[in-house]
């Protein structure tokens, strides 16, 4: 069983790196009830996956691993520029310019993808592919979620101001639509590189679930962000270690027992009596 | 003479083109306790954020003081129970502008926070999650807020929405010993003309997309209340204190 974990340990860390970053970032998806905004972003990274892959199609676009990330990253920082200033609230509710992106973007990036012709097993860009990832992909998340997560660590009580109560902030001379724009592109970032590996399922779990898992059994709010850390890192490594011997997908195992975790999370807060 | 800490000069608002309240002018000098009243949806926030600068007029000029520091004190369902802030983490948000980027609050912060809890009678609910509270002691904790930034002008909206009688008397009053003590000018929004009435110095009654101002005197009497709600309008006076009642025309009565 051991042996068969350490085969693939490239990708237990790489999945490590994706639940860590994406359990940080999840916590402000959550308490700004922006869930589906993590989902949007997710499908739009998804049809920029397809887009590259269909351009290559017609020699357009170079069909490998550096040019599916940049279409992927351009698609999804777009879309969280346009959602960090409020885009389309004037005429519609937020909601509703989610849903839409959300269908529009998922049905795209299946389209695209069946329609591109350079012969890959292109559901995998898709679903993702968490057991491929190898150690230079490990490297290259590193070198996305390190510099984020430590932006986020200088700018957290900022973040958290404008996230809390922006009309406030706004009159002590924050310049909120600023900060969300950044808030967002870094969710948005993280996202785009995460899909390349873990695909949409897993990606959306690691940016809600921990947050939940943490918000139910943590009392402070700094000590929700270790919860959903631990939430992360423990649902990636007993997913990822009962996956491999026992021949299961990962990244649905991976999700299950983030479930569990929660559920557990949820019975504690009951027992607690909160 | 001091200049005034805000002025408005032939201000119009509203949300894209359509102006919501038009041809405002008016001025609050240091010291001033004003109530804006009116009914729901008149345009009374509307004027409050152009004047804290959520709002950029359609057209006119709003001047702030140089130095001027709002302390603002938010409705209190705007501010969201989700989050897992203790009572303090909450008031020492007031100090965040004078944190630099990168820095923690520190002890002085935390101090600050427990000087203005004690303001606010409350220094005993420091370390108690915020959606733990009453409404009457989430507000004294966003008041608490507003306080701990050392403001000069202290605005206050709907501070005693879905508040019962007593918690609505203990905060106007809390309100009130802080203008009377501290000299603090203060700005207070309401619907509830009985509430303000009784407290502030001047009224600002917002109605029609327009904005009379005056003292409680000038504008709490029954012929410019009749012509503002467009009722019949009693103005009485028990213990010193004015009640505003509206008489509809099947004779029937209703505090305005």
């Amino acid at each position: 069983m051991f042996e068969a974990v350490l085969l693939f340990r490239e990708a237990l860390y790489g999945a490590l790196v994706i639940g860590v970053a994406c359990a940080v970032l999840g916590v402000y998806v959550v308490l700004r009830r922006i869930v589906f905004v993590g989902a949007a972003l997710a499908q739009l990274s998804s049809a920029g996956i397809g887009l590259a892959l269909w351009l290559a199609g017609f020699g357009l676009l170079g069909s490998t691993h550096a040019h599916t990330i940049g279409t992927s990253l351009v698609v999804t920082l777009a879309g969280a520029l346009f959602f960090g200033v409020g885009g389309g609230r004037r005429f519609l509710h937020h909601e509703a310019t989610i849903g839409v992106t959300y269908s529009v973007a998922a049905a795209m990036g299946i389209l695209l993808v069946a329609k591109a012709v350079t012969g890959e097993a292109h559901d995998l860009f898709l679903q993702g592919n968490i057991l491929g990832v190898t150690r230079t992909d490990t490297l290259v998340l590193l070198a996305v979620a390190v510099p984020v997560l430590l932006l986020h660590l200088v700018v957290a009580k900022e973040f958290l101001f404008v996230s809390f109560d922006p009309e406030t902030a706004q009159t002590l001379g924050y310049r909120v639509v600023r900060w969300n724009l950044l808030l967002y592109l870094t969710i948005g970032l993280v996202i785009a590189f995460a899909m390349q590996f873990a695909g949409v399922l897993l990606v959306f779990n690691f940016l809600v679930v921990p947050a939940v898992t943490g918000l139910l059994v943590a009392r402070t709010y700094w000590g929700v962000f270790g919860c959903s850390i631990c939430a992360a890192a423990l649902a990636a490594t007993i997913g990822f270690v009962i996956s491999v011997p026992l021949d299961l997908p990962t990244g649905p195992a991976i999700v299950a027992v983030s479930g569990l975790l929660a559920l557990i999370a949820w019975l504690v807060r009951r027992v607690r009596g909160e | 003479m001091t200049a005034p800490l805000v002025g408005f000069d032939r201000v119009f608002l509203g949300y894209g083109k359509r102006p919501v309240m038009e041809d405002v002018s008016f001025q609050v000098p240091r010291g001033d306790f004003l109530g804006v009243v009116g009914p729901n949806g008149s345009g009374k926030t509307t004027i409050i954020r152009a004047m804290l600068g959520t709002l950029t007029p359609i057209a006119g000029i709003v001047t702030r003081d140089p130095e001027l520091r709002f302390g603002y004190v938010p409705q209190r369902d705007h501010v969201d129970s989700l989050y897992p802030l203790t009572v303090r983490d909450v008031v020492i948000m007031g100090r965040y502008d004078r944190i630099p980027i990168g820095r923690r609050p520190g002890a002085t912060d935390r101090k600050a926070a427990q000087v203005a809890l004690e303001q606010v009678g409350i220094p005993d609910l420091a370390d108690r999650p915020l959606a733990s509270l009453s409404g009457g002691q989430k507000q004294r904790a966003l008041i608490a807020r507003a306080l701990v930034g050392d403001p000069n002008l202290l605005v206050l909206d709907e501070p005693t929405n879905g508040m019962d009688l007593v918690s609505t008397t203990q905060i106007l009053g809390l309100v009130r010993d802080l203008h009377d003590d501290r000299g603090l000018t203060v700005i207070m929004v309401s619907h509830a003309l009985n509430e303000v009435a009784n407290y502030v110095r001047r009224i600002g009654l917002v109605f029609g997309g327009r904005l009379r101002l005056g003292t409680v005197a000038e504008i709490i009497n029954e012929s410019v209340l009749t012509e503002v709600y467009g009722l019949p309008v009693e103005v009485n006076s028990f213990n010193g204190h004015r009640v505003v009642v509206a008489r509809s025309h099947q004779g029937s009565t209703g505090h305005v």
